[in-house]
């Protein structure tokens, strides 16, 4: 059964090659490489979910959102918490709102019964109109219900899963593949326009297979060099771009290391914009360490970082620049300790 | 396009990375409407529709970059068009798509599969009998022209064509029944004259024909790197992994500790699962109708009074009591890690270490990393590990001060060989916390058979827990785990 509803009129982008995509997600002040577009350009045109996975700060969230402006399309969050269930997230039944039409309908419902001749007749009647109560009317639409049954597409954002339960994820398993969504009392309510319908997740636990294989997967890492630098441009216009070109060049190196929660790309925003209310000129061993509790969020990684900043610092200034670019991060960090072991021998042989 | 997909997709289960087969239906979708004219694109479509393990990524990436390619030839003369430009010689869907195919001769070259054999009645080896040329077969149709002869190793191809009867010249390849050898080269001469018949543009067969030309020549040197990289793809899985030796210094490196955190998440879903939803009533919640009428039919039915209720997920309450004495220094560091992993996974875990004194160590463990932990407890910091383990005393510590933490809701784990050197072992406190909590397991490096030797009070502790299992290494625990699932599956039923 559809939403008896008129369609009202939108208008929304289509994305025909992954190009545009590039180029629309720019505009929208999103810096992202092909490979991110070309997983959000199949799934517009696949109809298929987008799962995203990745480290904390890398704009995942973010780029739901950006490609819900970039399509014109309106957003729908759902955020997603230990003990959430299907009533926070699909749809629930007003128990209250129904007592009371009850209640204020028994008079109006008595002298319909009045002329009823025996009970078996009266029951037969009531059936007919029992639907009355179990009707949209009655129904607070949650936001999965809402994206299914919006009259315009919209991109509907499931954010950090894995902090669900895993129950969440099975009733998860019909929308994704089918769009649509069954209410036992009133029937199957079909989505007109497939939303687009990203998941967010950290994982910290194992989503289950039934989901990821409805799924398009794409695993968001910490960009390359060129590509932090292009956000930090384009977000942070005012630093210079010798700075910028230091604080990645540091970034990066602290990143190879082996931190509780290394910084990622909202934090290295953040670290620029506080270095323009600064007024810093060039990175200094003080100004880092005053600054480093921006970055990193755990004392024992600021601790160990400001130990180490000599070397990274060193590094900053092009002595061992490190091309950490198109490894991942485990051949980071052993890239790193190489280099770090290299540096020390040098340094005993002088 | 669908066969290299399928073999692809064949390649990738081989080396554990799981698809199925709507995952790989996807895939094909997805090139389809992405297009195969970039490298990059085609691998991104495939990694997205294929892989959904973060951790497989790295070995996809591999496995792409040996498939989808042939190493491009030492002296780069093979494959230089006529005008000049050269291309690769790539085995990917480019590849196979070659340059100025005109539209015909690929509709009826795509179902074509070429295997290939030594002439010289060698034994076919079983790694050998693995060797599948047709994505190669496929390419060198287009790009080669006559004769490879080099002593001992000249291939012949079995041409299997597809009759096609929608296609005009299709089956046109088969020169006879599938298996029957035929000239490569009268092959393409074949397809030559087949394309003139079909009236395609001259300049483009003549470009074709200049292409082709010379490739040939450098097939066996071509068929060598096609079983290199093919003995690349098949290694991992020749080379089987050898079962893992019993580690010794309990160093744990990134795998075991994935694998260890995911027995703990399937044990703790285990826990989870025994409790069920369970309704309570509550200031909060939602208006239970059935007991909101029930309790309001003395006003008549007018719902004066809500009963609102929750329905609530028990998460698994857990307190870890671990033997750190010397008798069980060898798996110490592993029960160490297990407490540890127990405690990072799950909210409500307590955890405790004795030898003769007993002392809690949750507030370490969320402190520092597992090997400072480690190290913390075996450096004597917390409590005296020189000492004799006493198992009686320790139950009676933990009784008198910690009784707390055993409810009707938690499961106690005991971690320990039950050696309590002729203490007294106050079995009744072990009773008592059964009582107490909803479950005792008790899991010890011992086996069975050792605890009657010495002073073991093992036979006196074990008939109390509901479990006790015996766990020295990561399998067993994996083990126990699962026995756990099963025993509670049947229980169920």
């Amino acid at each position: 059964m559809r939403w008896s509803r008129v369609g009202a009129e939108w208008s929304t982008y289509v994305f025909e090659t992954i190009d545009q995509v590039v180029t629309l997600l720019r505009q929208q002040r999103y810096i992202c490489d092909r490979k991110l577009a070309t997983v959000i350009f199949l799934a517009l045109k696949m109809n298929k979910p987008v799962l995203i996975e990745g480290p904390a700060g890398v704009g995942k969230t973010e780029l739901a959102k950006t490609v819900a402006r970039a399509l014109n399309r309106s957003l729908i969050r759902l955020q997603c918490y230990e003990g959430l269930d299907e009533a926070r997230a699909l749809y629930e039944w007003e128990y209250g709102k129904q007592l009371l039409y009850t209640q204020i309908l028994r008079e109006k419902i008595g002298s319909l019964f009045a002329e009823m001749e025996d009970l078996r007749a009266a029951v037969e009647y009531l059936r007919q109109h029992e639907d009355v109560f179990f009707s949209e009317h009655f129904m607070v639409r949650r936001p999965i219900l809402q994206a299914i049954a919006s009259p315009e597409p919209v991109v509907l954002l499931i954010d950090e899963i894995d902090r669900a339960e895993e129950q969440f994820e099975a009733f998860l398993l019909e929308v994704l593949s089918d769009f649509q969504v069954t209410v036992p009392e009133i029937g199957t309510i079909i989505a007109r326009h497939p939303p687009l319908v990203c998941i967010t997740g950290n994982s910290t636990r194992e989503l289950s297979d039934a989901l990821k294989r409805r799924c398009l997967h794409l695993a968001i890492g910490y960009p390359d060099e060129e590509r932090e630098l292009e956000i930090i441009r384009l977000k942070v216009p005012e630093l210079r771009e010798t700075l910028a070109r230091q604080m990645v060049g540091l970034i990066r190196r602290i990143r190879a290391m082996d931190l509780r929660k290394a910084p990622s790309i909202s934090e290295t925003l953040d670290w620029a914009q506080a270095l323009v209310l600064l007024n810093a000129e060039r990175l200094s061993r003080e100004l880092v360490e005053e600054t480093l509790q921006l970055i990193l969020k755990y004392d024992r990684d600021v601790q160990q970082v400001s130990a180490q900043l000599p070397v990274l610092l060193e590094g900053a200034d092009g002595a061992a620049r490190l091309t950490f670019d198109n490894m991942d991060l485990r051949e980071q960090q052993e890239r790193y300790r190489t280099n770090e072991r290299a540096y020390f021998s040098s340094r005993r042989e002088e | 396009m669908d066969i290299p997909i399928t073999r692809f997709v064949a390649l990738l289960k081989r080396h554990g990375i799981t698809v199925s087969p709507a995952e790989a239906i996807d895939a094909l979708q997805g090139l389809a409407l992405a297009g195969i004219d970039d490298r990059e694109t085609v691998r991104v479509v495939l990694r997205s529709t294929l892989v959904k393990q973060c951790q497989a990524i790295a070995e996809f990436d591999r496995l792409f970059d040996l498939f989808f390619s042939l190493p491009a030839p030492a002296d780069g003369s093979l494959a230089t068009g006529p005008d000049g430009a050269t291309a690769p010689l790539q085995l990917d869907k480019n590849g196979a798509e070659a340059p100025a195919a005109p539209e015909g001769a690929r509709a009826e070259l795509a179902p074509v599969e070429i295997e290939t054999e030594r002439t010289t009645r060698a034994p076919v080896t079983p790694e050998y009998e693995g060797v599948d040329l047709s994505l190669f077969g496929q390419h060198l149709l287009l790009q080669q022209r006559r004769d490879p002869g080099e002593a001992g190793y000249k291939p012949t191809f079995h041409v299997n064509a597809r009759h096609n009867p929608g296609l005009p010249g299709g089956g046109e390849l088969s020169a006879g029944d599938p298996g029957e050898e035929i000239d490569l080269g009268g092959a393409v001469e074949a397809l030559l004259a087949d394309l003139r018949a079909l009236e395609v543009d001259e300049a483009l067969l003549e470009q074709l024909e200049a292409q082709l030309a010379g490739s040939l020549s450098r097939l066996p040197d071509l068929l060598r790197r096609y079983r290199a990289r093919d003995a690349a793809l098949q290694r991992p899985h020749n080379a089987a992994p050898a079962p893992p030796r019993p580690r010794r210094s309990y160093r744990f490196n990134d795998h075991e500790r994935r694998q260890m955190d995911e027995i703990i998440r399937r044990l703790g879903r285990q826990m989870r699962g025994a409790l069920s939803y369970r309704k309570t009533t509550n200031r909060r919640g939602r208006i239970n109708v059935s007991r909101t009428i029930r309790s309001n039919l003395k006003y008549d039915g007018v719902p004066f009074f809500p009963v609102l209720s929750n329905q609530r997920e028990e998460r698994p309450r857990l307190t870890v009591i671990c033997d750190v004495s010397l008798s069980v220094r060898t798996t110490a560091r592993f029960m160490l890690h297990l407490v540890y992993s127990l405690q990072s996974l799950f909210s409500r875990v307590r955890s405790f270490v004795f030898v003769s004194d007993l002392a809690e160590i949750s507030a370490e463990i969320e402190r520092s990393s597992l090997e400072e932990t480690i190290d913390r407890v075996f450096s004597g910091e917390i409590i005296n590990t020189e000492e004799n383990s006493n198992y009686g005393r320790a139950l009676e510590i933990f009784y008198e001060r910690y009784r707390s933490a055993a409810t009707s809701r938690t499961t106690l784990i005991i971690l320990g060989d039950g050696r309590g050197n002729r203490n007294p072992p106050n079995a009744w406190i072990l009773e008592e916390l059964r009582r107490r909590c909803k479950q005792v397991i008790w899991l010890t490096p011992e086996s069975r058979g050792s605890w009657h030797l010495g002073a073991s009070d093992m036979p006196t502790y074990a008939p109390i827990c509901h479990k006790v299992e015996v766990v020295r290494n990561l399998d067993q625990l994996g083990r126990v785990a699962e026995n756990l699932v099963r025993s509670s599956f049947a229980n169920r039923r």
